[in-house]
């Protein structure tokens, strides 16, 4: 711990004497194992993300839902749309025709 | 590298949620932020470091909030004095209500066994410092937390009278006061380790 003394402090300080035995008595330090303790219970107590902002942290599933429902809004915008169903009239019109076609062919055969 | 980063800009680096700049905080303040607590409540082990991480803890909400106004240090020691001030109430209230604490003693003992010895001291040797340990420990423990307080900052962090005035909220002339107190009261206490040291 660094010990700094402007001039003329001693008569506002401790004194050399006081100061001297102290000195031999420095406050005891932190733990090899302080800080990653530390930031472990940040961790369980803020649940952050390692690296990652908070904020960006606590709104991430906002934006994945947000970024979800877009998607399927545009995939469904975007879906053909050409009907499957085909009227009475379509088929009938279409059965006439396969009746003439083999009408026409039956009269160029001579049959 | 990592030197080179002023804590203010790691502040700023924490209030974008960087954990590495918090762990580089941490590390570089961390004995500063424990050896106060501890001289401050009188011991060390779990509830020292329980009290020192929540001042970390505190840094890391307030960091959006942090404006550098003063010195790092000097606004981390207010935070640090806040804290331990809270806990020393609610500790003196809770002493009120179940009567004096039984295992102050054995507190005590556990500040002796903590500071490591320092190597090549002989047992004779390491008995005596143990007992200047304790002699200074109980001293300092024995003056009024505002007194306790100037003097730590003062003896351990070589702080100016300016910087502990405004950690403690107090005036110059009041923060001399106190010292000058400190200084009779651990004159006194001290005054066999004094006379035998000249």
């Amino acid at each position: 711990m660094e010990m700094k003394r402007s001039k003329g402090s001693e008569q506002e300080g401790l004194g050399p004497e006081l100061e001297g035995l102290l000195a031999k008595v420095p406050p005891p330090r932190a733990p090899a194992w302080f800080a990653a303790k530390t930031l472990a219970r940040l961790r369980k107590e803020e649940g952050v993300a390692m690296g990652k902002p908070i904020w960006l942290a606590g709104w991430r599933w906002v934006w994945a839902a947000g970024a979800a429902a877009l998607m399927a809004g545009w995939m469904l915008w975007e879906r053909p749309k050409t009907s499957l169903e085909i009227s009475d009239a379509e088929v009938f019109a279409a059965l006439d025709a396969l009746v003439q076609q083999d009408e026409d062919n039956r009269w160029w055969a001579g049959l | 590298m990592v030197a080179e980063v002023s804590d203010e800009e790691l502040m700023g680096q924490i209030r974008n949620g960087d954990e590495e700049a918090f762990r580089i905080l941490i590390e570089r303040h961390q004995d500063r932020v424990y050896g106060t607590v501890a001289r401050m409540v009188g011991g060390s082990g779990p509830e020292v470091e329980e009290i020192a991480q929540d001042v970390f803890l505190r840094v890391w909400r307030a960091a959006a909030t942090y404006r550098a106004e003063a010195k790092f240090t000097t606004w981390l020691m207010t935070v640090v004095r806040n804290l331990v001030f809270t806990r020393t109430a609610q500790r003196a209230r809770r002493k009120d209500i179940d009567g004096p604490d039984p295992v102050d003693e054995e507190t005590g003992e556990s500040v002796m066994t903590h500071t490591p010895d320092p190597a090549g001291r002989t047992p004779r040797e390491a008995l005596s410092f143990r007992e200047l340990e304790r002699a200074v420990e109980e001293a300092c423990a024995e003056l009024p937390e505002n007194q306790r307080l100037v003097v730590h900052l003062r003896q351990y962090e070589g702080m100016e009278f300016e910087e502990i005035g405004k950690i403690t909220g107090m005036s110059l002339t009041a923060v001399k006061s106190l010292m000058f107190r400190a200084r009779e009261t651990l004159k006194k206490k001290l005054s066999r380790y004094l006379s035998a040291s000249n």
